[in-house]
């Protein structure tokens, strides 16, 4: 399928290029020019990728559309792009994500407007890429294309702290990268190959003590941008310090693709080595659930709170992958999803705040759901989302995760059920304490309610939440298959044991 | 003795060339006035792209030329256009050099190009003897090169402490050469190496080390760096580009040809060393680099660092390290060049600003020097779609292959740490406002941008991008190049 003569899946990829290249043209002084191209451009790229669908057989489990030609011969590197329900859900996710995010700034960006269209379209580039590519250099090089724009992100239109979280997420995610590049170059000199159908479709040639190894250089990669406890560090600095656009797509779609990498990339390629490890991996997952919701508990800083509730939340889609079990794994993929959607409006609100009051301490607020019902609305929906009450999205992720995992070991879904209470205990309190109560500080008397764009910006959001909270059946069904397809190359056992 | 072929002079025309336009550099700068030093550069450029004219006509020949002294190979003639891709880049910027600070120095051109024939005749000498004197041919203007500025205290000292090592280490690889012929009773590769492989081993060793010794002072790997940091920063920033690039593409050539032809039966025993080395100047270069305030200083080690990286592909040998090292070295010229460029793109009233600090707000004054000098820092971190990335990829790969692991890992580690300081430079550029709000009292700045070294940047920004994306342009001359035994 071609879009103007182009692949559709490469126009997908770098059409947010062209629009970098526009926005770069424009002349610095029609900020209105600038603030309408980009929008124009993350909404086309949100249209065509939604007409992937025209195309897509959402029956198979298989690559989809795929894309190849030679790109470095001598070693043996293709441009390869491909697309799966997996891959589908988290691309729409991306440009539905960017699109909202490039809306959101258009009163809130007011310095140095051109670069930072010209570097959000990149990082869109960059995160199209990650989630098509299935040549595994190929794969590194959108994997590090991301980094640079939100580098600069943070780190220009960011808070106070600024420059030390833009170098501090840089760093981090580089040295998981570095040590995920090694893996990938050993992971080659096993296969001869970087293809990623081509390797599944090998199986395991490679030692599984050499697996092992790969697989922790590849964990440490994923581990690091998802993030899980130990390496979460860098994440409560990059959120509050960026800017809300950058917050609800570092937290949407940039965690997504450690998770992403670790069941697209770890568990099919190195499945002996993820057989053994994935205890590890879920005990780690475990810690972060009870462990990001607990320091959520804590926080004064609405984006502090939230971005550890990341952290929380993130725990269970890697508990949900760890499993190992096709349920789990698939309630991990929507969790993905799910976490998206509604992280992605939290720090909307918070922003929405932010904007009005520029602050965001929980302190400063109170009662405001006197002054701004729609806004009141709006954030309770996303909280509830955020917290899994059934009938919103959230629910039915969580949901799917403990019951995919209550086979494997009833400890694990215990703790992660509680985990699931302290995350209602933090959400409604911080709800309590910003919405309801008196008005105590006299700034919030005057606050106005959501405007129409704001309301626009959010409205996809809420949409989905209660589609996918109501009738998961057509998200569930396009990576219904990818998921068995994998975890029956992981986890073969599984499909074999009576049930 | 080897039969000569019957190519006549042909092979040696781009030396020629280049000793022709030295000639005439030397005399326009005699005669032609003050204005004739500008002049001389010009000849010397001229000079430049005649030979690379000269070059592209030159046809390759595996076979060894006059009495085996001499072979151009494609190998040789790979190298050779790097050399004289260093030297344009060098000679270029070097007018905007001395546009600013004035105090030109005509002789300079010359002395460049006198080193490009050494250079040129090194990567192709054969023998004991031709490689030595070639190389003393690039090394003796390098110390001048190095101490030429007379206004500036520290470029003297540069030039000294250039001198007194550099020729230390020149005495130590002669004896190692000497050695060669004293075991084998041969000066040419073709001979001298076979008969090595039968020759008592450790006297081999012996004279291997003096000469790899030699070779690794001159491509500043630690622990024979010592000199590199402070001639890095007291030469004329034109004259670093040229010393910090053409020489180690000379070398390395020479220390592959050794490798290959005339120490080849002792591979083991070089590997192993070259892995240390590698690894003990990635590490040195870049944890050095992080400390420093200078941005040409900060280049200068990132300079060593980046060599460090080179003697991956050397130490995983094999096609594939071959291959990355053809790949790198090219990257490396093009990188260090608007590295060191960079610190000529602003001028301060007559001087260039060589702290990191000047370059505070670089965005908002020159978008697109800012621009290009990104995608250098992206290039110089190995981060993708850069000429940096590929050439990194392809040592890491090599070493992979040959099951160096752990080297691989420490090259990877080694990028994330360059990260931190070439960032410092990102982070001056785009992140941070001018200091110039608080203008100091008396000390009104004027400061300009040239334009010249704006598409300078660009221009090696356009390599490296389009390196990164299509490395294919560069690999296959590279595969076609490298030496077979």
């Amino acid at each position: 399928m071609n879009v103007f003569g182009i692949p559709i899946l490469t126009f997908v990829t770098f059409f947010p290029v062209a629009g970098m290249l526009v926005v770069l043209a424009l002349p610095t002084s029609s900020a209105r020019a600038i603030k309408l191209a980009a929008n124009i451009f993350t909404g086309l790229e949100f249209a065509v990728t939604l007409l992937i669908l025209t195309r897509f057989d959402a029956g198979s489990g298989e690559m989809q559309l795929v894309e190849r030609l030679p790109w470095i011969k001598s070693i043996g590197a293709q441009y390869l792009l491909g697309i799966d329900g997996i891959s589908l859900l988290l691309v729409l996710l991306t440009s539905l994500l960017t699109f909202v995010a490039t809306l959101s700034s258009w009163g809130a960006v007011t310095g140095r407007l051109k670069e930072y269209y010209a570097f959000m379209l990149l990082l869109e580039t960059g995160m199209v890429g990650v989630f098509l590519a299935l040549d595994l250099l190929l794969f590194y090089v959108f994997w590090e294309v991301v980094l640079v724009p939100m580098y600069f992100l943070i780190g220009i239109w960011g808070g106070e702290r600024r420059l030390y979280a833009a170098i501090k997420f840089f760093l981090y995610t580089l040295f998981g990268s570095v040590a995920m590049l090694v893996g990938i170059l050993v992971l080659r000199a096993g296969h001869h190959s970087f293809d990623w159908m081509a390797m599944v479709a090998a199986g395991s040639v490679i030692p599984a003590a050499l697996q092992g190894w790969i697989f922790l250089a590849f964990f440490l990669g994923f581990a690091i941008k998802v993030p899980m406890v130990p390496f979460h560090t860098w994440l409560p600095d990059a959120h509050v310090e960026a800017p809300t656009a950058g917050s609800v797509i570092l937290a949407g779609i940039l965690l997504k693709m450690g998770s992403y990498g670790f069941l697209r990339f770890s568990l099919p390629l190195l499945p002996d080595a993820a057989r053994r490890y994935a205890p590890a991996v879920a005990v780690l997952a475990l810690v972060a659930i009870i462990y990001g919701a607990l320091v959520s508990l804590m926080q004064k800083d609405m984006k502090k709170l939230i971005a550890y509730s990341s952290v929380s939340h993130m725990g269970f889609v890697m508990l949900g992958l760890a499993a190992l079990t096709p349920m789990a794994a698939k309630g991990a993929v929507l969790q993905m999803i799910n976490h998206g959607l509604s992280t992605g409006a939290l720090f909307l609100v918070v922003g929405v705040l932010y904007e009005r009051r520029h602050t965001r301490l929980i302190s400063e607020f109170g009662g405001l759901s006197s002054r701004m019902p729609v806004f009141a609305a709006v954030f309770l929906i996303m909280t509830m989302s955020s917290i899994g009450l059934p009938g919103l999205n959230g629910f039915i992720g969580e949901f799917m995760i403990l019951m995919g995992t209550f086979p494997v070991s009833w400890l694990w879904t215990a703790i992660a059920a509680t985990g699931i209470v302290l995350g209602a205990g933090y959400m409604l309190w911080l709800y309590q304490r910003v919405m309801f109560g008196t008005i105590v500080h006299p700034a919030n008397e005057s606050l106005k309610d959501l405007t129409l764009r704001e309301f626009a910006t959010f409205m996809p959001l809420l949409v989905l939440v209660f589609w996918i909270g109501i009738f998961p059946k057509p998200f569930l069904d396009v990576i219904d298959k990818p998921v068995e397809k994998i975890i029956r190359i992981v986890n073969p056992a599984h499909f074999e044991a009576p049930r | 003795m080897i039969v000569p072929s019957g190519y006549g002079l042909r092979p040696l025309v781009p030396e020629l060339v280049l000793l022709t336009a030295a000639a005439a550099a030397l005399f326009v700068h005699l005669f032609a006035g003050r204005h004739g030093r500008r002049a001389a550069g010009y000849v010397a450029l001229a000079g430049i792209g005649a030979a690379g004219f000269a070059l592209a006509l030159t046809p390759p020949s595996a076979g060894p030329l006059f009495g085996g002294h001499f072979v151009a190979d494609p190998f040789a003639l790979y190298f050779k256009a790097a050399i004289l891709l260093a030297g344009a880049l060098a000679v270029i910027m070097a007018f905007r050099f001395f546009d600013v600070e004035g105090g030109e120095p005509g002789e300079a051109y010359t002395l460049v190009l006198l080193a490009m024939v050494g250079m040129a005749a090194a990567v192709s000498a054969a023998d004991v003897v031709t490689t030595y004197v070639s190389f003393e041919l690039f090394a003796i203007p390098s110390y001048v090169l190095a101490g030429i500025f007379k206004k500036e205290r520290r470029s003297a000292e540069a030039g000294i402490k250039y001198f007194f090592l550099g020729t230390l280490s020149s005495a130590i690889m002669l004896l190692g050469l000497a050695l060669v012929f004293g075991l084998t009773g041969s000066t040419a590769y073709a001979e001298a190496g076979p008969a090595l492989a039968g020759a008592e081993g450790r006297a081999v060793l012996v004279a291997m080390g003096r000469v790899f010794a030699g070779l690794f002072f001159k491509a500043a790997f630690v622990p024979f760096h010592m000199w590199a940091p402070d001639v890095y920063e007291g030469a004329p920033t034109p004259l670093v580009i040229f010393l910090s690039t053409a020489p180690k593409a000379a070398v390395v050539a020479v220390l592959v040809r050794a490798m290959t032809s005339l120490f080849g039966a002792y591979a083991a025993e070089w590997r192993l060393v070259l892995q240390v080395i590698a690894v003990a100047t990635m590490l040195w270069g870049n944890l050095a680099a992080l400390t420093q305030k200078s941005l040409k200083r900060m280049m200068g080690y990132s300079a060593i660092a980046q060599a460090g990286y080179l003697a991956i592909g050397l130490a995983a040998w094999g096609e594939a390290g071959r291959t990355a090292v053809l790949f790198y070295i090219v990257a490396y010229i093009v990188m260090n060049a608007a590295a060191f460029g960079l610190v000529l793109l602003v001028d301060k009233g007559g001087r260039f600003d060589e702290s990191i600090d000047g370059l505070r707000g670089l965005a908002r004054r020159a978008p697109g020097a800012a621009a290009s000098v990104l995608v250098v820092l992206l290039s110089l971190t190995g981060i993708p779609p850069t000429a940096g990335f590929i050439g990194k990829y392809l040592l890491f790969t090599a070493a992979v292959e040959k099951g160096m692991i752990l080297l691989a890992a420490a090259g990877a580690l080694n990028s994330a740490i360059s990260l931190f300081y070439y960032f410092r430079i990102g982070r001056a550029m785009f992140l941070e406002e001018a200091v110039s709000a608080v203008p100091e009292a008396g000390s009104q700045t004027p400061e300009s941008f040239s334009r010249a070294v704006t598409i300078f940047l660009a221009f090696c920004a356009a390599v490296l991008l389009s390196l990164g994306l299509l490395p294919t342009l560069l690999t296959t001359p590279a595969v076609s190049a490298i030496l077979s035994r």
